[in-house]
This record gives C-alpha cells, structure tokens and sequence, in this order.
C-alpha cells in the first residue's frame, strides 16, 4: 500500500518524463543453500541511494543469486534485504518495486514494443492517458519511439535490450537491476550500450546493480563495485581502490594481471626484506603489515627492467609481447614467471629473448597478501 | 463457453428433464433398455406411440451384458421400466437379481410352448413375445469363390470341407449362441453333445465377442458361414446382401422377451407396452421385413408372406429337443466357462488336432489301415474328453466357482487354468495321435 | 524482522507455494479423487480381496501370473505395443522430417491430413480395414485374381499392429514434428561443416535432438495400444490384456476378481511406461538450449531425392487414409460383400441418418468441447504447479492424471455409475443420469493428451518472462493470466483439439452412461446402427460425418494457431 502511495505522488513528471523515486539497499547476514549447495554464504552489502553499482566475479560465484535475491525470486534462509528503510526479503517480486532487466531481455514474444512497455503501468491500474505518456517517455528515453508497434521478433538485439530497459524504467522502480545486459550484443554495439546505460543512469539519478563477469564493463562505467567468489564478497570499492589495493589475492588476480611471488619475510624492524622463493629479495616499506604466509603481490607495470648485475631480482626474458604503447615481458625467476610492463619507446631499445636482466619492484606499489 | 452460458445450460437442463405423471392411462415417458437393433425398436416405438398418444418412448441401446450391468450398478435409482432383449438366460440372471417385477399380461391366445421353449416364464417375471430359430447362413460369392458346398445339418458343419470357414459368437457373450449350445448339449446329452461342440469347433474360423459379429463378418465376406439367429440373415437379405440361410432339422426356437423391471418409475406405461407386443397389432409389426421375427400369436402367421417360417406348423422347427430351463440355468457359467476354455482360447490347438485329423481320415479313406483307423479314434476321443461330468457341472462346488465373492469356494481362475491347460494338452496329443495315423497310412 | 538462524531451514526457506496455488491444487486433487480415483478404486478394489471373506490379498495376482492364458496375453500386448510403435514410427518418422526440415510443397497439408486417421469412430476402422486388407477384402481378392496369393495383413496380432499404428501414428508425428521445428540450424550446420550428411546426419544429430518428442509419441502410443481393448475385439484378437479385462468385466453372471486384476496391471503397466518415458528423457530437453538465432533450417531437396520422398509421402498417406477411404466407399455403397469394390452407390444412407443425427451433432460438439475445456484448463494447472512450484506432492497430479490413459472406459464407466447413482439432483433424477456426467468421463479419459501437450508448451515459455512480469508488479495469477497462457496457446489449442477430436469420437465409457438417446452424442449412434446389417450404411455415413465435424474443427483451430504465430512473428 505505501508502495503504490510513493507511486503516486511521484507522477509528476520531471525532464526525463519518467521519475523514479530511488532507494539505497543493504544486504545484512544473507545465507542461501540449495540442498548442501551453499551459494551466498553470510553476505552483507551497502549500496547508496543513486549509486551505480556492480557485482564481479566469475560464473558460479554466486552474483546473479544475489541480484535475484533483491528482486525476489530467490529467497534467503537468513538474512535481511533492505530497500531504503524497508525489509523486502519476505515480500513477493511483485510488491517490491524493484525493477529487473534480464540477461535475455524477456520480452514477451505476443505483445508489441508499447504493450510490452506498458506492462507494469498496466498492472499498477495507472491511468489510460498517463500509460500512453509514460511509455512514450520511457522509448524516448532509449531513443525508440518510432518502434512501438513492432514485436520483439522484428528488433535487433540492441533494440531488444533498450526495450527491456524502458520497460522496466517506466514504472519508475525503487533500484534498476542489470543482470548481464550486454552479453548478447557484438563488441561495438556492448560499449556504445554501455555508454548509455551510464547516461540514463546518470539522468535517473536511479541506484542501479550491475551483474557481470567483464571487469572492462565493470570498471568502465560503475561507482563502486562488490568482487565476489565462491558465495563470498571478496572486496568492495571504487574500480581504481579495487585495482590498487586489492584485499585479497583473489581479487588482485582477478582485476587486471598481477604477478604474485612466493616467499617469506626476514628481518625485523625497518629491516625486513622479502626473500623471493626464486631468489632475489625485495624491500618491504616499514609500514607494512605483512600476514604470516603472505605472496608478494604487483602489476606488470610496476617493475622496471635494469641492466643485468644491478640490484634487484634477476631472470631471463622468456618472451615479448608487442601492445603498441607497452612491451610486456615475461621474465624467468627461478619456478616462475613474472610479467613486466615497460612503455614502448623505440625498437632499438627493446631487450632480446634470452637476455639476463635485472627487475626492480617499487614496494609501494607492491601488496603482501596471504589468501 | 463462459460460466454464464454454463449455468443457463444447466437451468434449461434441469427444465428439459421429464416430470414424471401418474395418470390412469398410461402416459409420460417409458424407458425401455434393449439390445436390439434400431431396425427393431424404430417401427415397435413408433406403432406403440400412436397407440398410446401422450406416452413417448425412449430407447435405451446396449448389449445385453452391459445392459444387465448397468441395472445392477443403478438399482439404487432405478429410471428403466422395461428389459427388453433376445436371451431368456439374460432375464434369468435379472431374475436372480430381484431386478424384475412379475407381470401377467392379459393378452390370450398365445401358446404355453414354441418349438420346445416355453414362451412365458413359470411366475411370470418375464414373457416371451416373439421367437427366432438358430441355423446357418452364408455368403454365397465367398461360397462361389472357394467352391465349397451349401450346408444343411449341424454335422455338415464338421466335414473337412469347411475347415477355416465357419465363425461363431461365444456363448459367454452372446446368449443365444449359449442356448443353442445348451440346446445341443440337452437334446445329445452332455458329452455326446460335447462331442459335436468340439468336431464342429474345430472347423471354426473365430469365436466372435458379439452376436452380430456373426453376421457381419459372413455379410462382408470375411468368412463364408456362420451360426446365427434368423434374423440376423433375414435382415441382411432384406438389405440386398448375398447371403442365404437353412435351419437345420434339429434347431431351437429361441424366444425374445420382456420383462418390467422391478420399481420402474412409470409402471402403467410399461405394462401397457408388453401388453402391445403380445397383441395382435404388435404381433403384426414382428413381420416387418427389417424384423423378421417369429410371432408367438398363431394367427399372425395368416398375414406372414409365403415363405415365413411357422414354428406351430413345421415340427422340425424346434420340436425334437425338450428344453429344460432349470438345467440349464444352474450350468450356465460352467458350460459358457467350459466354452472358452475349451475351445476359444484354445482354438488354434484345436483346430491343429483337427487339421490333422481331416488329414488322416482323407489318406486312411484312400488307403486304410486299421491301426491307423484306432490311432484316429483315439485322437477323436482325446479331443471330446471334459474335464467335467455332467453332474459336476451342475453341482454346488463348481457352481459356487462361479459366483464372486459370497462363499469361499475354489478360485475362478485357478479352476480355468486346469481346465485350459487340460484341453492344450489333450489336443496337442491329439495332433500326434492323428499324425501317426496318417503316417500308417502311406 | 529478522529470521532467527536456527529456525527449520523448511519453514525459513523460500515459501513452497502460495496460497492461491494450494487451494488450486486441492482443488485439482479433489477433481480427480472425486472423478478419476473413487469412481476406479470402488471398482478395482474387488482385485485385492480374497474369495469368501473379502479380506486383503494378492493370491488373485498369483493366479494372473498362473494362469497360462493371462501371460500369454500379457506377452501378446508388449509385442502388438512395441511393434505397433515400431510401425507407427516407420509412418510418421519420413512424415515429420520431411514436412519441417526440408522445403516441402504441401507440408501444410501432409500435417494436416496425418492428424486426421485419430479421428476414427469405433467399429468404423476395423471395418473399414477388414474390407480394405482383411483376406477378402479389397486388396487381397486383386491379389488373388491377379498372382494367385494373398497377404495376411489382418490376421491375428499383425491385423491389430497394422490397425492400431495407422490409427495412433499421429501421436508420433505430432510431437516428433514440434521436436523437429524446434531444432536450431545451426546444429545442423554445425554437423554439415564437420562432414555429415544425407542419413548420417540425420540419425546422429537431427534425430537425437528430436527424442524428447519421438519418445514422449512412442510413449504415448505405447500406453494407447496396451490399454485399448476396442480394436483387438473388432478383430477378433482376445489373448491380450485389455479384451481379457473387458471379456471378464461384462460377461453376464460371471463375478470373477481377474477382470479387475487385468484392470490394475493395465494401470501400473501404463503407469511405469510413462514413468520410464519421463525417466530417459531427464535433462533430455534441448529446446530450450539449442536457441542459436539461426531459426529453422529448412533445406532444398534435388530433384530426384524429392521425386523418392514424395513416392514415400503419398504411399503412407495413401496406407494410413484407407480406412477414412473405405469408411467413405461403405458410407455411400449399396451392398459392399466379398468383392473389390461396393455393388452400387447411393447417397439415401446419408438421407437416413441426415434427420437423426442434428441432436447427435449438437451433444457431440457440447460434449467433446466442455471436455476439452476442461482438460486444457487442468492441463494448463498441473502443468503449471508442476514445473514452476515446489509445492510438495505437485509431481502426483500429473502421475493421477496420467494414469487415466490406462483406465478402461469400461472400469470408468461403471465407477461412475457406482459413484454417482445414489447422488440425487434436487429434481430428484440421479446425477450419473445428467449429461454432465458423460463430459465428465470424457475429460478424465482425454486429459492426459492435453496435459502432455500444455506440458510442452509450458516447458518452452523461458522462465525469465514470468520473472519479468513478476518484477514489474504483477502477481502470479495476473502473470499466468497475461504472460504464460497467452505464450502458451499453440500447445493448449493443439491439447484441446486432441482431447476434442479424440472425445467425440469416443465409446466405451460413454456406452455405459448415456441414458437418454436426447443425450447421446454421434459415436453412440454410430454404435446403435451398426448392430444390424441395414444400419452398416448408415452408420458409415455418421462415422463420415463425425470425422469431417471433428476435421473441419480442427482445421479451424490449426488456422488461429498460425494466425497467433504469424502475428507474433511478424510476417
């Protein structure tokens, strides 16, 4: 009953035509099994009022669970789901108000573009005439006004993907949930869609959750961005904190390349050095805190060739990529490999396979994790 | 169709459903459950609605099986007022059944006896009203076709000549296939008439499920003769088919019956319907050529065309066999069971044994030998041996075999499955006896 | 607010149904207690008590599996089954393909007339085969004039095989057919670019993607034939299971357990194939898994393969459209014995029949529509709590219903009387008098075809379209309302049109109702004249009728189906 108060008097219509009235969402202690299957295991999650957000991770990791968990079709053994001050976690799909967009589209084969829009408003008893506006709103809002008598069967894939966007955007829901949503178009069509996904979020001002496996995506366009695996959230932050400071080794491993080292600490005090199980040792900044067991963590790009003989941890170039603005070796210590970026200069200076070199790790850009 | 239109269908319905009157004359709807055929009850409805304006008769159609069942199963509301069927053992069951009332019709000059049948039952629970005899009929192009003779008795039937060529209804499903078995087994005696059961089975193409299975499968040429009811073959020549039929000399007059079933709803209109069929004007209608059946009134035969058969003028119509009702209604089940053990579900050993047996008496007729002659007796006996004696089948230990669940007897089927694998066995030995003779002749 | 952590994970867990869907599935359950189970089991019963006392027991199943005569019926009904299925296959195999994987002039057409040799009155097709194949019919006497010799189609178990797959093909060409639409291109394409061809590629990939449909046909003519008592009769075959039953249920003062042993073999016999069927085809379902956008690939035939296929069509519609041929021959002959063709022709068998048959029609089409409505709205409600509930014991619905298809007419239609015979209506007439109880018996009888077909149907609705109906505010029954069932209506018109089309032509359970010849629909006429030599022609000509009723209806059907399919495709 509020729902449909909140509704009303939010039918004012703004700019956009359309005016959702945003919520935040708190996901506090959530435990779901199937059978002995424990998928989400003790998740608890804030995400702002008009924030765009993400769920990475790879298939299985139980992203995809989560987000039908806050649009209802999956419930929790335990837990709580807030929308604003609200716990939605016993409520149907259809009283919560938050609007999906499926990773297949699901529009209904038997209704035109405008009824398939209309849909929601339809089923919220809004009035005749306010349909017909706000459908028109919602295609204008995609660009697909023109479109409305068609079937679904005649629109290309990214039609079909802007139309299961306005359709759920029309009825101005509380979150706009994203499962996937561009994982059934080409490249190019992905990131202008990409685009405009964030230019009507943007406009919306309508917290939005984001479910994908592409980091590219992820990074591309979302605030923040909550990395799961294994029915765990492993680290959330803003792309950049998640890309620097990776709180795990599984999320440093997953977002971007990283080169992780074996090894252990010696030394005490300002003394401590990493003893590379390759051999060669690294620095370690006096303020680190470095947990029993832990891996020597860093980017390609933040190791610098020397010339052989020069401090540092020593190999042999293994390989050479070519990347236009980066040359990326790949370089032997001991067991391993470690990948190392350099910025592309000229030919003349680029070092030969086989070649003896000396790598130099700056350690405050290198992280010291344990799991 | 929506639920508005549902319920008005339901209320025109329950509108249409007859109000049953209570009348001096008889009035209102009659319901009548028959087994016989629309060329039958058509012209009868027809003629006893005009005698009886005001009444209307509504014809119930099922086959005498399912329509003694179907009393059963309604007897708690019973809407039927008259039975109306061939078999007399149909009626007898019903009878049993407390589903009937008496009713003595007033109608006189009707005969205590056709053929040897009585015509009315002893208390007057049901009366006959008309009379068919049992014979043989045949196709004549499938006759023509396989050159094979016309025949005129009973025993015709079992020459080798015929051998595939005869079909019959089993008697359990048909009861005048039964009464005419009975008849056989009344006027030979129970293993002599055995005997000429399983000769003459032995020769038979199939054991039909229905009564007019008969006549259809000889109508359509699947098979050149059958043992019918005359009626049967009359109504087909009435309808052009090419077909003939003989009574045997030794054939039984088998009477069609009524009876009013016991709490009939509009008991007036159904007396006054038996009392139509056995008048003279209901009599009359029995000569219709698509009825062709025998009255029970003398003095009809007067308005019968030439040919008609008269069973109160020609004594080989039924005369020779004295039929006791009472024998065979205790042995009903027993010799129906016997039947289908015996020779319908073992009809392909049967008819193997007699193959065998047409053979060897062919090779001994050119060239004799008696010891073969004894093997090919031998084999004839094995095959006419019964598992049961006459007395047997009439005793209360069988009996109760036969009657569901009221006493704790010996199982159905467990008694079935002797007495079939008894028979398997004799006629596969039969084979072999019949077999070797052949071979002694060569 | 919060749930506490050690509440029965049962009761925290995700709700199992809804209310609305319990009361529907009490609703559903107490249907078919009160018009399937009842009505069986006060018949049944009778095959569990022991002679005498009445008490429990199983000895009369020892005596089934004692009695020679009840085996060797048994073995008889799995071999006629299997080969029947076998045969059916053999027709409706070439059929299918054909029609829907390769550019075929008349496909339209060919689907159409397969689907009409189901539609045969009873009596009509044995007749009509005896007089076409039987050893004098047709056929064989050109044959015997011509070479000498003859061919027994007809005789035994082979006449009932060749009849019963004729009649029920259609059940393997129906669904073999929406397997085979359903197959993406590109798995054949994929199977093509690796080197596959010709009959290869259709054994190894087309066909076994095409299983879930062949089976779920195969399955369904399996149960029709090992339950179908008629045919056998009419050919005069008695050592099977189904004749045994019905010999024994209806002969006069016999009171023996072992029809209604028979009766129980035949439902779990019926039960357990459809089982197995279901079993095999566990995670079997492609359709849903094989949508690549490539839409159906419909390949060009050369000249001479088509040349070869149309021989092969027209040869099995030829095969399988005789008995409506020779029904068509009788309706309009004079007298038709012992030749090739009928003596004369004459249209006053129509003229007969015409006067009767107006009140036949309308309770044929009253029946066979309120039955099938009944059946596409409970096939689309257990279809429904079965796939997209977890509602304990959903899974029961749909064995219950299924098992109807093993119920002798006979078994039903006296449980019905039994059941219902003392219920007064309040005019004081007994309920099982009242027409109601007929369509009644119908739907029980035809629900597990239109059960299979919205079963279908509601596996091929993707469950992310509810999801998003749900999601945009509308409950389940609105979702149900104006998402699934609309989604769903080929399958639920194709399940009322078989549950329709095979209900009005349907006998043994109505023969034992029907009370009122006011009430009779066509196939009891159809019964009543053909029980005399005169009434052949004129109950040819109400089977003709009957069937081009029944044929005309479900050509209507077919055409909003594709005109539903049209629109939503946009073409």
């Amino acid at each position: 009953m509020t729902v449909m108060a909140q509704r009303e008097t939010t039918s004012v219509l703004p700019p956009t035509g359309i005016g959702p009235k945003t919520a935040g969402i708190e996901i506090r202690n959530v435990n779901l099994s199937y059978g002995t299957n424990h998928v989400l295991k003790n998740v608890s999650l804030s995400i702002k009022p008009g924030e765009f957000f993400a769920f990475l991770g790879p298939s299985g990791c139980g992203k995809t669970t989560l987000l039908r968990l806050i649009a209802g079709f999956n419930q929790a053994d335990t837990g709580e789901v807030l929308l604003g001050n609200e716990d939605i976690a016993r409520l149907p799909p259809w009283k919560r108000d938050v609007g999906m967009v499926f990773q297949s589209y699901a529009l209904w084969p038997h209704m035109t573009v405008a009824r398939n829009v209309a849909f929601g408003l339809e089923e919220r008893k809004v009035p005749r005439a306010v349909i017909a506006e706000k459908v028109k709103a919602a295609l204008g809002l995609v660009g697909l006004e023109n479109l409305a008598g068609r079937y679904p069967s005649q629109l290309s894939g990214g039609q079909q993907q802007r139309v299961a966007v306005a359709r759920t955007i029309a009825v101005e829901p509380k979150v706009l949930l994203l499962d996937e949503p561009l994982s059934n178009l080409d490249a190019k069509m992905r990131v202008q869609v990409r685009r405009e996904l964030r230019d009507l979020q943007r406009r919306l001002g309508l917290t939005t959750v984001f479910v994908t496996h592409d980091q590219e995506e992820a990074n591309s366009i979302c605030d923040r961005i909550a990395v799961m695996n294994d029915g765990t959230i492993q680290q959330v932050g803003t792309p950049m904190e998640l890309y620097e400071r990776p709180a795990s080794l599984f999320v440093a491993n997953f977002l971007g390349t990283a080169n992780i080292l074996d090894g252990a600490v010696s030394g005490s005090g300002d003394a401590r050095v990493f003893e590379v199980a390759g051999g060669g040792s690294v620095e370690v900044p006096a303020v680190a805190v470095i947990p029993a067991g832990a891996k020597l963590v860093f980017r390609p790009q933040h190791v610098r060739l020397k010339a052989p003989g020069e401090a540092g941890l020593s190999g042999q170039i293994l390989n050479r990529e070519f990347l236009g603005a980066n040359v990326r070796y790949g370089v032997r210590l001991g067991v391993s490999e470690v990948l190392v970026e350099a910025a592309f200069e000229s030919a003349a200076g680029l070092r030969a396979i086989g070649d003896t070199v000396s790598m130099a790790i700056a350690p405050e850009r290198a992280a010291f994790l344990a799991h | 169709m929506g639920y508005r239109g549902l319920r008005a269908l339901f209320v025109v319905a329950s509108l249409l459903l007859p109000t049953i009157a209570h009348a001096q004359a008889p009035a209102g709807k009659l319901t009548v459950l028959t087994s016989f055929s629309k060329d039958v009850t058509d012209p009868f409805k027809k003629a006893f609605e005009a005698a009886h304006p005001g009444t209307t008769v509504e014809i119930q159609n099922r086959n005498t099986n399912a329509g003694i069942k179907f009393l059963e199963e309604t007897k708690s509301a019973n809407q039927v007022d008259i039975f109306w069927a061939s078999a007399p053992d149909a009626f007898e069951v019903l009878k049993a059944k407390k589903l009937l009332q008496p009713f003595k019709p007033k109608a006189t000059g009707i005969p205590e006896k056709i053929g040897a049948y009585p015509i009315n039952e002893k208390d007057g629970f049901f009366s006959g009203f008309a009379a068919s005899g049992y014979g043989i009929m045949w196709n004549e192009r499938y006759v023509k076709a396989n050159k094979l003779p016309e025949p005129k008795e009973w025993q015709d039937l079992a020459k080798p000549a015929y051998f595939d060529h005869v079909s019959i209804a089993a008697p359990s499903r048909s009861g005048t296939t039964h009464l005419t078995i009975e008849t056989i087994l009344q006027g030979e005696g129970w293993d002599k008439g055995w005997r000429t059961i399983k000769e003459l089975s032995g020769n038979f193409r199939n054991v039909l499920e229905r009564s007019f299975g008969v006549p259809d499968a000889v109508n359509s040429g699947q098979v050149g003769y059958g043992i019918v009811i005359d009626f049967f073959a009359f109504s087909a020549q009435a309808s052009g088919f090419p077909v003939k039929f003989v009574y045997p000399s030794v054939t039984t007059i088998v009477p069609a019956n009524v009876g009013l079933i016991a709490n009939a709803p509009n008991k007036m209109a159904g007396e006054a319907f038996i009392e139509y069929l056995l008048s003279p004007a209901g009599q009359e209608v029995l000569l219709d050529k698509s009825i062709r059946r025998l009255p029970v009134r003398p003095e009809t035969y007067a308005k019968a065309p030439a040919d008609y058969p008269n069973p109160f003028k020609d004594p080989s119509l039924g005369g020779k066999v004295t039929f006791n009702s009472e024998v065979s209604e205790q042995r009903t089940a027993v010799v129906d069971t016997l039947f289908d053990q015996l020779i319908t579900f073992q009809l392909d050993g049967l008819k193997a044994a007699t193959k065998a047996i047409h053979e060897a008496d062919a090779a001994l007729a050119k060239k004799d030998n008696a010891d073969g002659r004894a093997k090919l007796k031998q084999a004839r006996d094995l095959i006419a041996a019964m598992p049961v004696t006459e007395t047997q089948a009439a005793s209360p230990e069988l009996r109760a075999v036969f009657t569901g669940a009221k006493e704790k007897s010996a199982r159905q089927a467990e008694t079935e499955q002797q007495w079939a694998s008894a028979a398997k066995t004799a006629y596969a030995e039969a084979k072999g006896k019949a077999d070797e003779a052949a071979k002694l002749a060569k | 607010m919060s749930i506490a952590l050690d509440t029965p994970r049962a009761a925290t867990r995700q709700r199992l149904a809804t209310p609305g869907q319990i009361v529907l599935a009490s609703a559903i359950a107490l249907f078919l207690a009160l018009f399937l189970v009842v009505p069986v089991v006060t018949v049944v019963y009778v095959a569990f008590t022991e002679k005498g006392s009445g008490a429990f027991t199983l000895i009369n199943f020892a005596d089934f599996a004692r009695t020679d005569l009840f085996i060797t019926s048994f073995w008889n009904s799995m071999y006629v089954s299997l080969m029947t299925v076998a045969l059916a296959s053999v027709f409706a195999l070439p059929l299918a393909y054909l029609t829907t994987r390769f550019e075929f002039r008349g496909a339209g057409v060919i689907q159409a007339l397969g689907f009409v040799p189901l539609i045969m009155p009873p009596f009509a097709g044995a007749i009509a085969m005896q007089l076409l194949f039987g050893r004098n019919g047709s056929i064989n006497l050109l044959l015997d004039d011509a070479f000498g010799f003859k061919i027994p189609f007809m005789e035994g178990l082979n006449g009932v095989i060749f009849t019963q797959a004729v009649h029920f093909f259609p059940f393997i060409l129906i669904n073999l057919s929406t397997s085979l639409r359903n197959i993406d291109r590109s798995m054949e394409e994929a199977a093509q670019n690796l080197g596959s061809q010709g009959f290869r590629l259709f054994r190894r990939i087309v066909f076994p993607l095409a299983m879930p449909g062949y089976i779920a046909g195969a399955s369904l003519v399996f149960v029709k034939v090992f339950d179908d008592l008629a045919t056998p009769l009419l050919l005069n075959v008695k050592d099977m299971l189904a004749p045994q039953a019905y010999l024994r249920i209806t002969s006069i003062g016999i009171a023996d357990p072992m029809g209604y042993v028979i009766s129980v073999v035949l439902i779990v016999v019926s039960v357990a194939a459809i089982g197995l069927s279901a079993w095999t085809m566990r995670g079997r379902d492609y359709a849903t898994v094989q949508r690549g956008g490539g839409g159906l690939a419909q390949r060009k035939l050369k000249p001479w393969e088509s040349a070869i296929a149309y021989g092969v069509v027209v040869l099995i519609l030829v095969l399988v459209l005789a008995p409506h041929v020779g029904l068509f021959l009788l309706s309009i002959a004079t007298v038709w014995s012992f030749s090739e063709l009928p003596d004369g022709y004459t249209f006053a068998h129509y003229a007969r029949v015409f006067v009767e048959s107006g009140v036949f029609i309308k309770n044929t089409l009253l029946y066979a529509s309120l039955a099938g409505l009944i059946d596409v709205v409970l096939g689309v409600a257990i279809a429904y709590l079965v796939l997209r509930t977890r509602l304990p014991g959903r899974q029961w619905l749909d064995w219950t219903a299924s098992a109807a298809l093993a119920i002798p007419g006979v078994v039903l239609g006296i449980g019905y009387l039994r059941t219902f015979y003392g219920v007064k209506l309040p005019d004081g007439t007994s309920l099982a008098s009242f027409w109601i109880i007929i369509v009644l018996a119908l739907a029980i009888r035809r629900l597990p075809y239109a059960l299979r077909s919205c079963y279908a149907a509601l596996q091929q609705v993707a469950p992310a379209l509810e999801e998003a109906a749900e999601s945009l505010g509308a409950t389940k029954y609105r979702t149900v309302r104006r998402i699934v069932v609309p989604l769903m209506m080929g399958g639920i018109l194709a399940g009322f049109v078989t549950s329709f089309a095979t209900a009005a032509v349907e006998l043994s359970a109505t023969l034992m109702l029907v009370q009122n010849t006011s009430d009779a629909p066509l196939a009891y006429g159809l019964y009543v004249f053909m029980q005399s030599p005169a009434g052949r022609g004129p109950g040819a000509a109400l089977g003709i009728i009957a069937v081009l009723l029944v044929a005309v209806c479900t050509l209507l059907s077919n055409w909003v189906i594709e005109r539903n399919q049209s629109k939503r495709s946009g073409k």
